[in-house]
């Protein structure tokens, strides 16, 4: 009974500092355009949903797509184990944003629980603060809320979508488009926190298919996954922490195919005679695969099908895309050319004799 | 020895084309300017210069109408303006166009070259050709939007924003110099030889050639890309 003990603590303490990250994600973030798509809320972790979100905690809703912002009724989402379910149709093609703003819940948390929630979902600040004055004892009752953002690309065209501010009370703003990237490429992010640069921040940056994607997701005898921390302290999650500058920049290294994806927990202390803090969580979800970086060229893809990292596969039957370096090449248009100019030479150098 | 001296220009027109590509700007690019700095854009932008057959055609056609150094330097300094001003301003207020169609109205300029080279206004139009200077002008316009429009395919972030650009423009100046020396040596030098004539007229048919042959590329991918 007393070697029970600290494994039943230790697996209560678990469930405790475990925190529900949410994202957008889509099975396949390429799409083509008029087709049906469906939009994944998780609430979990990136792996998977752990419980659906009630339509009334939807805030917002928005699809925004070739310049023009589409707010989307939230009784649109239907649910399916335990992700929510956005059924689309997509247009034009463009670089599509959609994003979730969800409004302000309370928990409430015991002082341990909370500490070890800080110290493994990125609020170590929060932490330091807490240490720093004597607070580590204090329980907590958290005033929280979930802002989310994807990136999807229809088509080809690239459009500037991506930069759209959403005006979600924390969001990340992309400085590029996601989908001009390819493995070794840089995306610079700007975080804002109510439309101003939040500096100094902590962000988790990963993907599903680097050396991060561990897979961590235990399966317990309820069959729900859910995320907890390892003894050497990373997140469930894992990803790499980065701070942001004063401006609230930072980048991202694409080191590997796959989705992308960036979250950050901001909080702050706050006085009020039942709430101790409040935290405003930001999420933003992209994919990076082969064959799909074609800002600057043609690139042919009939009949073509693609496994992705994510281990879709979908096929580009028909879609032709722009890329110089397909078609003809360069040295067989410039030999044509010079045989070309040869054999007109010779004939005028004939008429002229 | 004689004979092999006089070959020599037309050797090297056949070789120096081969060691350049079609429009080299590629996926590569983007990981240049990713991680480069300014001195990046720069470089891209002397590449694509260099790389682009449709540019050099064209530059080509107008250094072909020209006689003396100074309306050499004149005409690629009206163009040089032309296509500073749309690249510039076109990336820097985000205005952009299909490539495929900006491209094949820049084939369409290499066509109208060769055309007007060959007195094309004059014995089909019965009229004189427009002023050069203006159409140049007008063209380097086009030419710099569809430079405006390549740049803008790339992810360039909003840091030093227009520093970017600039660096970008400044690569493209320094590409058309790499590549106009060549090009103004063979067909200065050409010009002192009898054989001038002929490849005056080989190469403005060719012009014309490559124009109808890049403008109906150009429309075919925009018809079968996607769009």
């Amino acid at each position: 009974m007393k070697k029970l003990f600290p494994l039943a603590a230790a697996f209560i303490a678990l469930l405790l500092c475990s925190s529900h990250d949410m994202y957008l994600k889509l099975d396949s973030f390429f799409l083509q355009p008029d087709s049906k798509a469906s939009i994944l809320l998780y609430n979990g972790t990136f792996a998977a949903s752990e419980n659906v979100i009630d339509r009334d905690r939807m805030l917002d809703v928005s699809i925004v797509a070739n310049g023009q912002r589409n707010r989307i009724d939230t009784t649109n989402w239907r649910e399916d184990d335990n992700v929510t379910i956005l059924d689309v149709t997509t247009g034009e093609p463009g670089t599509y944003v959609v994003g979730v703003s969800t409004k302000a819940r309370t928990i409430e948390m015991e002082a341990e629980a909370f500490n070890n929630y800080l110290a493994h979902d990125g609020v170590q600040d929060m932490l330091t603060n807490r240490t720093d004055n004597d607070k580590l004892t204090q329980d907590a009752n958290e005033l929280y809320s979930k802002h989310v953002k994807a990136i999807y690309q229809v088509g080809d065209n690239k459009t500037s979508d991506w930069k759209i501010k959403l005006g979600y009370p924390i969001e990340f703003i992309p400085r590029a488009n996601p989908y001009n990237l390819k493995v070794g490429g840089v995306l610079p992010v700007q975080l804002l926190l109510d439309g101003k640069p939040l500096a100094n921040q902590i962000v988790t940056i990963d993907s599903d298919g680097g050396s991060h994607a561990h897979g961590h997701d235990h399966e317990h005898a309820d069959g729900e996954e859910h995320e907890h921390d390892s003894e050497d302290g990373h997140t469930h999650d894992g990803g790499t922490q980065v701070r942001t500058d004063a401006n609230g920049n930072f980048t991202v290294n694409i080191a590997n195919d796959g989705q992308w994806y960036l979250r950050t927990i901001h909080m702050v202390e706050v006085e009020d005679e039942e709430l101790t803090h409040e935290s405003n969580w930001a999420t933003l979800t992209f994919e990076v695969a082969h064959g799909h970086d074609h800002a600057d060229g043609d690139h042919a893809h009939d009949g073509d099908a693609h496994t992705h990292a994510d281990g879709t596969t979908h096929s580009h039957e028909g879609d032709d895309h722009h890329h110089e370096e397909g078609g003809l090449p360069g040295y067989v248009w410039w030999l044509g050319s010079l045989v070309l100019v040869a054999i007109l030479f010779v004939y005028f150098k004939r008429q002229q004799a | 020895m004689n004979r092999l001296a006089k070959l020599l220009p037309f050797l090297i027109l056949l070789a120096y084309p081969m060691v350049v590509s079609a429009h080299g700007v590629s996926d590569s690019d983007q990981e240049i300017l990713n991680n480069g700095g300014l001195l990046a854009y720069i470089l891209v932008g002397a590449k694509h210069m260099v790389t682009g057959y449709d540019h050099l055609l064209f530059l080509a056609g107008v250094i072909f109408y020209l006689s003396g150094f100074k309306d050499i330097v004149r005409f690629i300094t009206v163009f040089t303006i032309g296509h500073s001003i749309t690249l510039i301003g076109a990336t820097y207020l985000g205005i952009k166009a299909d490539e495929h169609l900006i491209d094949a109205v820049i084939a369409l300029s290499v066509l109208y070259k060769g055309f007007e080279n060959l007195k094309g206004f004059e014995k089909y139009f019965k009229t004189q050709s427009p002023n050069l200077l203006f159409m140049v002008f007008i063209f380097g316009l086009i030419h710099g939007f569809g430079l405006s429009t390549r740049l803008q395919s790339f992810a360039i972030g909003t840091e030093s924003f227009l520093a970017k650009i600039v660096c970008f423009n400044i690569g493209v100046e320094l590409g058309q110099i790499a590549a106009l020396i060549p090009i103004v040596f063979l067909i200065t030098r050409w010009q002192k030889l009898k054989s001038y004539q002929a490849f005056y007229k080989a190469a403005n048919v060719y012009l014309i050639i490559a124009g109808v042959a890049l403008f109906v590329y150009q429309m075919w991918g925009y018809f079968n890309g996607g769009h």
